[in-house]
């Protein structure tokens, strides 16, 4: 993606953002007659990030833009992003259902599988942290804090 | 009075309880998703059960170490281990990779140090007037206030204004989700009764400066093991020069008393006060290209500012009974919780436990000072855990601080949402600090609009009426135009000499 295609792109989408915020404030009726009402803040700056945008766009469109050469880390590892955040995702959905110290088990032994390459890649240890360190911030956080962690179908 | 204060102050078990709470307030504060409010917050049952002044010294020493902590992660990780260290990260960051972390973090910690007494002078001897100043401020003059706080905006965007701008205005529109002030009216929650509240600022915080940078990671997974060689690092002492300290002294100055103003003004606290600070030494330093690569004016500026703000933020809290930030809120209610009543006659009523307050503040400085240098070795050793096991750990603490923040599952996943946006913001090359700075002070400048324009019948010549009120949206244009023109002059410069113009910016670091 050229830096000019990035930022019209980026211009629309805050153009959108600022409209959706205009329009979901619509209904929103003045209760106070002296007051300005609770509709009239978010739509001043959903305004405001309209024209943002809309200056965005007509900036992006007119001026001519050095193509970078670095390249940005998005390009680098898309597989390892894609994949930390589908990760991420899972170890979010698992969090209440299966329960802390499950769901941060696993979660983690994958995420340092992901992050390590073959030289630096020690099962053992992975597994061992993995088991580890939940245990012990739920225990921390059980027996210390008093503040339950979520505990899941494994009750624990 | 003074005397029983001093005596209740400095015994074995109190002064026991100081340190405790010091060293435990900067883990807390270092680590990413623990932070010195859950610190307080978590520690205050703890203290129902013992003397008042022995409860408030521990607070107090939690309170002290936990804003200092977070300039470790800032420094060490480059993650804000606390909101106040955000500006922390912007030279800490650099300095560290430049095998500076040592440094870095000796000066950070001294200044902590020299902020925080310089805040505890403030509240000591300038309090009752300040108070009475602040006595003077209505909706008016705090819409005003933030108006001025949001004009930085301008001068953090770099060298793109406009991304800045959408930044902080995006801010702004999350703090609209959830109960609006005044007439609590439901906005953007879309059916969903856990937006009623907002979003949390830890749960934005933690998205957006921790879990962006470890789905970065990913994507750049394969030099995750490179960084790790670059790290190394010597220190002597606290990392700085007579010389240099001696030049640094207008910086500790000027940075001492923002954090301090700041920290008296309710609701802006102590990452404010570090963004303040740091602009200010930028826009004054005859070599401002030089802030964002790793200098220790920036971290001198952010560190001292933030660490001011403890004194400043108890000056309200004790004469008035309101809190500077969330850290100050909480420590109200543990003066609450002991049968201290906060308000103008709390010198009468409770003055041994105010007293008790001000010495317990001086002891947890110096314990600060003391065992955070001490324990720098043991603090840096998170730098030789590898990144591939340090960030998924991180990441796992980050869901434990969300989650810890509201007991509720949903604020880890709103995480994930800010993680995203992160991402979004990374892609297109915005910045993410006027987001944290507009999402601040949104709510205070809604409030204090409607307030203000209620209280004058609707008219709008209330905020140029007032005279506090004018001065400081004056202050804000002229800032405003200032960075606008320096900005376009550097630009216009850089264009001349035939090189690109660049500015170094919280992105890119």
């Amino acid at each position: 993606m050229t830096n000019k295609i990035r930022d019209i792109l980026c211009a629309i989408i805050v153009i959108a953002f600022g409209a959706a915020m205009i329009y979901y404030v619509k209904d929103v009726r003045r209760v106070i007659r002296t007051d300005v009402g609770s509709a009239f803040v978010p739509t001043l700056i959903g305004w405001c990030i309209v024209v943002t945008g809309a200056c965005k766009l007509l900036y992006s469109i007119f001026t001519h833009m050095k193509e970078e050469s670095k390249k940005i880390v998005f390009d680098q590892d898309m597989f390892g992003g894609i994949a930390t955040i589908i990760l991420m995702v899972l170890y979010m959905i698992a969090f209440q259902p299966v329960g802390f110290v499950v769901s941060s088990a696993v979660y983690l032994f994958l995420q340092m599988l992901l992050f390590s390459e073959k030289s630096n890649r020690k099962i053992v240890l992975f597994a061992v942290i993995a088991v580890v360190l939940p245990l012990a911030v739920d225990a921390l956080f059980v027996y210390v804090i008093h503040m339950p962690l979520p505990v899941g179908v494994f009750g624990f | 009075m003074i005397a029983s204060a001093l005596a209740n102050v400095f015994n074995p078990v109190c002064l026991f309880l100081i340190w405790a709470g010091t060293v435990i307030g900067i883990i807390f504060g270092s680590v990413p998703g623990l932070s010195a409010t859950m610190a307080v917050v978590l520690f205050l049952p703890m203290t129902f059960s013992l003397e008042a002044t022995r409860g408030i010294a521990l607070l107090v020493g939690l309170y002290m170490g936990g804003i200092s902590g977070g300039l470790i992660s800032a420094i060490l990780l480059k993650i804000p281990g606390t909101p106040s260290s955000i500006s922390t990260v912007f030279d800490g960051g650099p300095m560290a990779e430049k095998g500076e972390a040592g440094r870095a973090l000796g000066v950070g910690i001294l200044y902590s140090f020299i902020g925080s007494i310089m805040g505890i002078l403030a509240l000591m001897f300038i309090s009752p007037m300040l108070a009475k100043v602040c006595l003077l401020f209505g909706p008016a003059e705090y819409f005003s206030v933030a108006v001025f706080s949001l004009t930085i905006i301008a001068a953090l965007s770099g060298k793109d204004m406009l991304n800045g701008l959408i930044a902080g205005l995006t801010g702004l529109a999350l703090s609209m989700v959830g109960m609006a002030p005044i007439d609590t009216k439901v906005r953007y929650t879309f059916g969903n009764y856990q937006l009623l509240n907002g979003f949390d600022i830890t749960v934005l915080l933690i998205g957006v400066f921790a879990v962006t940078d470890i789905i970065l990671a990913g994507f750049g997974r394969k030099t995750l093991s490179q960084h790790l060689e670059q790290k190394k690092y010597q220190l002597k002492g606290y990392g700085i020069s007579f010389i240099e300290f001696i030049q640094q002294i207008p910086n500790a100055i000027i940075s001492s008393i923002i954090g301090i103003v700041i920290g008296i003004l309710p609701g802006i606290g102590g990452s404010t006060a570090g963004l303040l600070a740091y602009t200010a030494e930028k826009s004054r330093s005859k070599h401002p290209e030089k802030f964002g690569t790793g200098i220790i004016d920036g971290i001198i500026a952010s560190e001292t500012s933030n660490n001011a703000v403890i004194g400043g933020s108890l000056v309200p809290l004790l004469c008035m009974g309101i809190p500077g930030n969330t850290v100050a809120a909480v420590f109200l209610g543990g003066l609450l919780v002991h049968g201290i009543n906060p308000g103008p006659l709390i010198f009468d009523k409770s003055g041994v436990y105010v007293y008790g307050i001000y010495f317990a503040l001086i002891v947890a400085s110096f314990c600060m000072l003391i065992f955070e240098r001490a324990g720098l070795r043991i603090f840096a050793k998170l730098l030789d855990i590898p990144k591939h096991i340090l960030l998924p750990i991180i990441m796992v603490m980050c869901c434990v601080g969300a989650y810890s923040s509201n007991s509720r599952v949903f604020d880890v996943q709103c995480v994930l949402f800010f993680a995203l946006l992160g991402l979004l913001f990374k892609c297109f090359k915005i910045p993410s600090t006027p987001l944290i700075i507009g999402f601040i002070l949104g709510s205070m400048f809604e409030e204090n609009l409607r307030m203000a324009l209620q209280a004058s019948h609707g008219n709008w010549m209330i905020f140029i009426e007032r005279p506090i009120s004018l001065s400081f949206l004056v202050i804000a244009v002229v800032f405003c135009t200032y960075t606008v023109i320096s900005n376009l002059r550097a630009k216009r410069k850089a264009e001349l000499e035939g090189k690109e113009y660049h500015e170094p910016e919280e992105g890119e670091l």
